[in-house]
């Protein structure tokens, strides 16, 4: 019983926490066209799937830093992928020639800035970081 | 002694900002694979181990740049170096991309032919799980060719797939009974047609050429020379992952117009499960030949060719680290018949390591 108690509460903190701190967004640049995007078109453009936003205009991914809990969330949630498992699948496409992985770009501050900047870049970043210069296209 | 101070900013700034600016868009990218094998007896021959001990017959080292040259046009080469050959280096694709549209691509130069479903990593280890692909299946004894091909890709919802058509010609030296001949495949051609919905994957590939090796010209019976003609090639394979679970299919088989090489068949089946960073799978494999009919066949046996065998592979990949996989690999090879005689069987062990950078 007494283990079950604490599985419980167990339980309910990791659900709380996921509420409260593991919130995730997809951002664009509050200039670019395109208003939501679903997962599997985020997707998609992060595996290098697609090369183009639903409106037509080039989409161009970023990445956080390797190492950065944000993004071990966002291939997690979004790509469904481990690292080691996205490494695995771009180096197929790498030794081929056929696509190169989205560019690693720092932290949340600095894919802000990236994206703010560029109408063409999509990127991710904590929730928490979210300000008007960007527009969240996707949360997780 | 001031000019040149005053002249050395200029040149230090520039030097410092040049690396900067190439890698803007040069990608410089290698693998690297080095393994070790032991085998139980030499009584049966996997992979070119013997019971004392090999370093050398897994290692492979590839480098490769590319660089996009302006909007549509891209260059590639890739140099790859294998302990099979030697270190021999050689280019295992050097070509230019043309992006016609987003989902059409033309490239000419040197590429890999898409025979299988592994065709274009076929020695990225740290890209599959194994340390080497099956060799029952992946027989082939040449993996690129010169010439053109073009990729039509297409996706909608959770669908993407592509169409890959490609012609050219191979110049090079073949191993064909132990011995290297020089060999001419002309009108080297065929089509790959790959699609994946969702976890679900299916590949469809035809290949044909003639088979010209000018040494065989001195053989007395015609139907044993390679003058020319044609040889085809066909490969299917399933494929599912989900992440945790992957199973792969591939069935090939391969028809000779001349008698001197035998129509077969091989065919694998490998289921793999991953436990967070530690990759299980299991493997069989095999090829079985195929005599002609008549006084060809008799003649086939009479010359000793044929061959038969079946290997199971159990192995671990582990990825100890980012970009780096540690392998070990316990294999059982069973050859049923060598150059038409009956064969024995023999574990290999193989451990390797490989990884991208």
């Amino acid at each position: 019983m007494k283990l079950f108690k604490h599985s419980c509460s167990a339980l309910l903190i990791s659900v709380a926490s996921t509420i409260a701190f593991a919130d995730t967004s997809v951002i664009v640049s509050a200039s670019n066209p395109n208003s939501t995007l679903d997962q599997t078109t985020v997707s998609k453009i992060f595996l290098g799937k697609a090369k183009r936003f639903p409106d037509g205009s080039q989409a161009l991914p970023v990445d956080q830093d390797e190492g950065s809990a944000v993004r071990d969330t966002f291939n997690t949630s979004i790509l469904g992928k481990s690292d080691s498992q996205l490494k695995s699948y771009w180096s197929r496409l790498i030794f081929t020639g056929k696509g190169t992985p989205p560019k690693p770009s720092g932290d949340d501050a600095a894919v802000k800035d990236l994206v703010a900047k560029n109408p063409n870049i999509i990127g991710y970043i904590d929730s928490s970081a979210v300000d008007a210069s960007v527009k969240v296209v996707h949360t997780f | 002694m001031k000019k040149k101070i005053h002249w050395g900013y200029p040149l230090l700034a520039s030097l410092i900002a040049a690396p900067a600016m190439a890698g803007e868009d040069l990608q410089i990218n290698g693998f690297l694979s080095v393994g070790a094998t032991m085998a139980d007896s030499n009584d049966a021959t996997i992979a070119g181990a013997d019971n004392q001990g090999g370093f050398k017959n897994d290692n492979v080292l590839g480098l490769q740049i590319q660089k996009q040259v302006n909007d549509s046009t891209t260059v590639t080469g890739q140099l790859v170096s294998r302990g099979t050959d030697d270190y021999k280096t050689e280019a295992a694709w050097a070509f230019v991309t043309y992006a016609a549209t987003d989902d059409l691509d033309l490239r000419m130069g040197r590429l890999r032919i898409p025979f299988f479903y592994y065709s274009d990593f076929l020695e990225v280890g740290y890209a599959y799980n194994w340390v080497r692909p099956p060799e029952e299946v992946y027989r082939i004894g040449f993996s690129s060719f010169d010439g053109v091909d073009l990729t039509q890709r297409f996706s909608s919802g959770n669908f993407d797939g592509s169409v890959q058509v490609y012609y050219g010609r191979f110049q090079g030296d073949l191993t064909i009974g132990g011995n290297p001949l020089d060999t001419d495949l002309r009108n080297l051609t065929g089509i790959a047609l790959a699609g994946e919905v969702g976890n679900f994957g299916s590949r469809l590939s035809y290949h044909q050429a003639e088979l010209i090796i000018p040494a065989s010209a001195a053989d007395p019976v015609e139907d044993f020379r390679y003058s020319g003609q044609t040889s085809t090639f066909l490969e299917a394979a399933l494929t599912y992952d989900d992440g945790d679970n992957s199973v792969i299919a591939e069935w090939t088989q391969l028809d000779h117009d001349t008698s001197a090489l035998l129509d077969d068949s091989a065919w694998l089946v490998s289921a793999a499960r991953r436990i967070d960073e530690v990759v299980i799978h299991l493997t069989y494999s095999t090829q079985v030949d195929k005599y002609d009919s008549g006084i060809n066949g008799d003649m086939q046996k009479a010359r000793g060719l044929g061959t038969e065998e079946t290997s199971t592979t159990l192995g671990l990949r582990w990825d100890y680290d980012s970009s780096a996989a540690l392998k070990f690999e316990v294999q059982h090879n069973d050859e049923e018949m060598v150059e038409g005689a009956d064969g024995d069987s023999a574990i290999l062990y193989s451990v390797a390591v490989d990884v991208i950078f």
